[in-house]
């Protein structure tokens, strides 16, 4: 385990100690660490969405034999920023028919589950803005609520093709949310707690990915059609339905679904990261090797793991076609719900088994 | 069900990721376009030209007008000559008929304006431009 | 419960519909009940315009017609009027007409692959697609100076002869291709889930596929054999050894598959005319103003999308009586109701790219 002290661990901790004798209260003291992280969070989201719509579109032109965004600043790293001030200097355009209240919360109310779902994230050993004994369960809870916002807006755009991508979006998302859950319930059977942290620890002799592969892969599917991307980007459907329930939005409130389509992409990346990848410990190697790698925080090996997984969703997406609506749902309920089923049994069975070898 | 083809794919596009990509960055590198390229304004060498009219003739779209004027010696003589790219298919049929090979393409591939009016040229206003500015050279040059 | 079809509005902007077409589709759900190809938005009156033209200034009219497939429709063309004539062509110049509309069709071809990986929501093969068949082009470019509106083949000929160096290029070209094609294999074709969306969808009875008057790929898709190079040989298209593929069931998988096989059989053909290509002049004896006798006279060739006739009409005068095209994209269109029917929206648009309409050669 690492022994030396994180930095942003240390800039927290003097952080606190400054404003200790500042303010007082403890209590206080929480609530204000507690805007801090938030700040934070929020920073890791905007940051995020930058660099992830840059290094989509970079990943797309190499893949494409094309060189991508490359004229805005240095290899187009500034692109981003260019489209977002383009993005929010645009008219906000409300066409007439919309329901209006509907309309305006949806991206609104999208972006807050993911906002919220960065709450539980262990993005290092004690580096976590709450670190919630059930933190695997609040996750998942927080993210379902996404399917919300998309109905709200295919319902409430008042346009034929939205309205097909929102209903969409509801059969997708609850139809994968099943799968999505059972194959994470296989760890949380080994490690015993549904605590961010114990997960991590618990993978320090081996990850979980090695343990439960099938469960792994059945949750980069699910995660897949859970963030909308190809090949399971039906909600979205770009030669189907034009956008989805994005068709009607402009300006800043389509900038928003962007916005929290990539903060979404880092959420379950990272929950990837989390649950079967060893979350912030680095990779398993000989103890020499562990002790040269000491230096390297946690939150480094978080986020190399992390972008690992969105590289891998971007790749998905940069080579598969989409899956037709009727395909999508018989694969959910037919293949992948049955396999996570299975899995639960075998994981269950390995560990009764595994328990008599340790007993006898 | 689903697999080793989906591997095979994500393959390719791994491979590509990797390979020099073929965009030609477009106003630092200009597009190698060949002589035979058909493009842009037509150049009319006017102290060649017969005011034939053949070149108005055999155009599709009407997209040359010319004028012609007769001089002293009761000579046709060109009085003016409108090349409207507009509405020029670029079917090369005007070129290939002139009967002194007057007529040649200017190769601009990519030009645009603000109004069909910039479309249209004056070939002999064009012509008269660059014979000036081809003698002005020479002045310099034997200046030089 | 009760439910209610609805109306949905695809096109004329829209990103599958390949330029402008609209479809109305009555959906109930997400099955559509019927759909109406709604079509005329890019009509130019092309068939009128050409009667008011002289033979030689139709042709480039023709470039725009089917745009994706110019050397294809030049050729139909200038044979009709040839035909019309009674006019003899040069050797070399008839190889070389080979040559360039079987390059066009494997462009074209390219094309319909790639759209509708994109359609499909593939697209990365659509842009491997169009960056390959850039390498054509820049052949044709080379060639006649243009991309893709050549007017290259003339009544008597072709335009230009052979630049030095073309024939090694093109050579360079077909030995290229294997490797395109396997990258299409890779990404596009031998993709299971693209198999998924396309196998058993929309399929086309060969009686069914008379009936409507398809042609190309569309008809052989479901089983029939018919190729206008093969059933009425037109230009030296005799001399060559290729085979038609045919497809059995006629499905949106067979017409896409159809056409990665037409692209290899294409390039059989071209390799044999590299061979076999004489020296010599490329263009006949062609009188200044061209004056077919009264008469009238019918000719098709295979175009990439199907089978593109010409009919002209003479009365003597240098301009045609009647110019009229049959246009296979247009014919291939109609068949978009009856496939449609009981499909998902999504397998609209997966017919819609396999039937391939070309929206100019469409409303033409
Ligand atoms: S290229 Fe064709 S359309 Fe253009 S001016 Fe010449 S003859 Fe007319
Ligand atoms: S055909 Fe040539 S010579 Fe005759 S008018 Fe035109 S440009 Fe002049």
């Amino acid at each position: 385990m690492n022994t030396n002290q994180d930095i942003l661990l240390t800039i927290a901790a003097t952080l606190r100690s400054f404003l200790d004798p500042l303010l007082g209260n403890p209590d206080v003291v929480d609530v204000t660490m507690y805007g801090v992280a938030l700040a934070a969070i929020l920073g890791i989201i905007f940051g995020n969405a930058v660099i992830l719509v840059w290094a989509e579109r970079k990943v797309a032109g190499y893949m494409q034999s094309r060189p991508g965004p490359n004229r805005v600043g240095p290899i187009g790293l500034l692109q981003t920023v260019a489209d977002t001030i383009k993005l929010i200097t645009k008219e906000d355009i409300r066409p007439k028919g919309v329901d209006r209240w509907v309309w305006f919360l949806a991206p609104v109310v999208l972006f807050v589950p993911t906002l919220a779902a960065y709450a539980v994230f262990p993005f290092s050993e004690g580096l976590i803005a709450v670190d919630l004994n059930i933190g695997l369960f609040y996750f998942l809870a927080v993210a379902s609520t996404v399917t919300i916002p998309f109905l709200m807006a295919g319902w409430s755009s008042n346009n034929k093709y939205s309205l097909i991508g929102g209903m969409r979006s509801v059969a997708q998302m609850v139809s994968y949310e099943i799968p999505l859950v059972f194959s994470l319930i296989g760890v949380v059977m080994l490690v015993g707690s549904l605590k961010m942290s114990s997960i991590v620890e618990a993978q320090s002799g081996i990850w979980f990915i090695f343990l439960q592969p099938v469960a792994f892969l059945i949750y980069v599917i699910a995660a897949t059609a859970e963030t909308n991307r190809t090949p399971f980007d039906l909600v979205e459907g770009e030669s189907e339905i034009v956008a989805g329930p994005m068709t009607e939005y402009s300006g800043m409130k389509w900038s928003l679904f962007f916005l929290a389509e990539y903060a979404n992409l880092f959420a379950v990346s990272a929950i990837a990261t989390t649950v079967f990848l060893g979350g912030w410990q680095p990779p398993p190697m000989p103890a020499v090797m562990r002790d040269a790698v000491a230096f390297i925080p946690g939150w480094i090996w978080f986020a190399a793991k992390t972008y690992f997984m969105i590289f891998l969703f971007m790749w998905f997406r940069w080579t598969f076609p989409r899956f037709r609506v009727d395909q999508l749902m018989s694969f959910g309920w037919k293949v992948l719900l049955p396999l996570a089923l299975a899995n639960i049994l075998v994981t269950g069975v390995g560990i009764y088994a595994y328990r008599i070898a340790i007993g006898g | 069900m689903l697999g080793k083809s989906l591997l095979t794919g994500m393959a390719v596009t791994l491979r590509e990721l990797f390979r020099k990509n073929v965009t030609e960055e477009y106003p630092e590198v200009q597009p190698e376009l060949g002589d035979r390229f058909r493009g842009g304004r037509l150049d009319l060498v006017v102290s060649k030209c017969i005011a034939c009219g053949l070149c108005m003739n055999n155009c599709p779209n009407g997209s040359i007008k010319l004028k012609t004027v007769k001089d002293e010696n009761n000579k046709r003589q060109l009085d003016s000559y409108i090349h409207n790219t507009g509405l020029c298919l670029f079917c090369n049929l005007c070129v290939e008929v002139c009967p002194t090979k007057c007529l040649v393409w200017s190769k601009e591939f990519a030009y645009a304006g603000y109004s069909r009016d910039a479309l249209v040229f004056d070939c002999m206003a064009l012509d008269r431009e660059r014979i000036h500015r081809e003698e002005q050279s020479q002045t310099t040059e034997e200046k030089g | 419960m009760q439910t209610q079809t609805f109306e949905l509005n695809m096109g004329p902007q829209h990103p599958a519909t390949h330029g402008v077409l609209r479809v109305v589709l009555e959906l109930d759900g997400e099955i559509v009940v019927k759909a109406t190809p709604v079509i005329g938005y890019l009509h130019r009156g092309i068939e009128k315009i050409c009667e008011n033209r002289t033979y030689v200034q139709s042709i480039p009219f023709t470039d725009r017609m089917d745009y994706l497939s110019g050397m294809n429709n030049n050729l139909a063309i200038c044979q009709t009027i040839e035909k019309l004539m009674a006019l003899e062509i040069p050797e070399r110049a008839e190889y070389i007409r080979v040559i360039t509309a079987e390059l066009n069709r494997i462009a074209s071809h390219m094309i319909t692959i790639g759209v509708l990986a994109l359609d499909l929501g593939g697209w990365t093969g659509m842009v491997y697609c169009f960056r390959d068949r850039e390498r054509i082009l820049d052949l044709f470019n080379s060639l006649c100076g243009a991309r893709m509106t050549f007017n290259y083949i003339r009544v008597g000929g072709v335009g230009w002869d052979l630049p030095e160096g073309w024939l090694d290029e093109c050579r360079r070209f077909l030995k290229d291709l294997p490797e395109m094609l396997k990258t299409y294999e890779d990404l596009i074709s031998g993709n299971e889930i693209l198999q998924m969306r396309l196998k058993g969808v929309a399929p086309l009875s060969a009686e069914r596929a008379i009936a409507m008057s398809a042609s190309g790929a569309v008809l052989r898709a479901s089983g029939v054999d018919y190729d206008v190079r093969k059933a009425n040989p037109y230009g030296i298209y005799d001399r060559f050894d290729f085979e038609v593929p045919l497809g059995t069931s006629g499905d949106n998988w067979d017409r896409f598959y159809l056409r990665y096989l037409e692209i290899i059989q294409s390039a059989r053909i071209i390799e044999q005319a590299l061979e076999q290509i004489p020296e010599g002049p490329v263009m006949a004896k062609v009188p200044k103003m061209i004056k077919p006798p009264v008469g009238e006279v019918y000719h098709h060739v295979e175009n990439p999308r199907g089978d593109l006739g010409f009919y002209l009409v003479s009365d003597g005068s240098p301009k045609p009586y009647r110019w009229h095209a049959r246009r296979p994209a247009m014919i291939n269109l109609q068949l978009l109701d009856e496939l449609s029917r009981g499909t998902f929206i999504a397998d609209v648009v997966a017919t819609l790219g396999t039937l391939d309409p070309v929206l100019g050669e469409v409303d033409c």
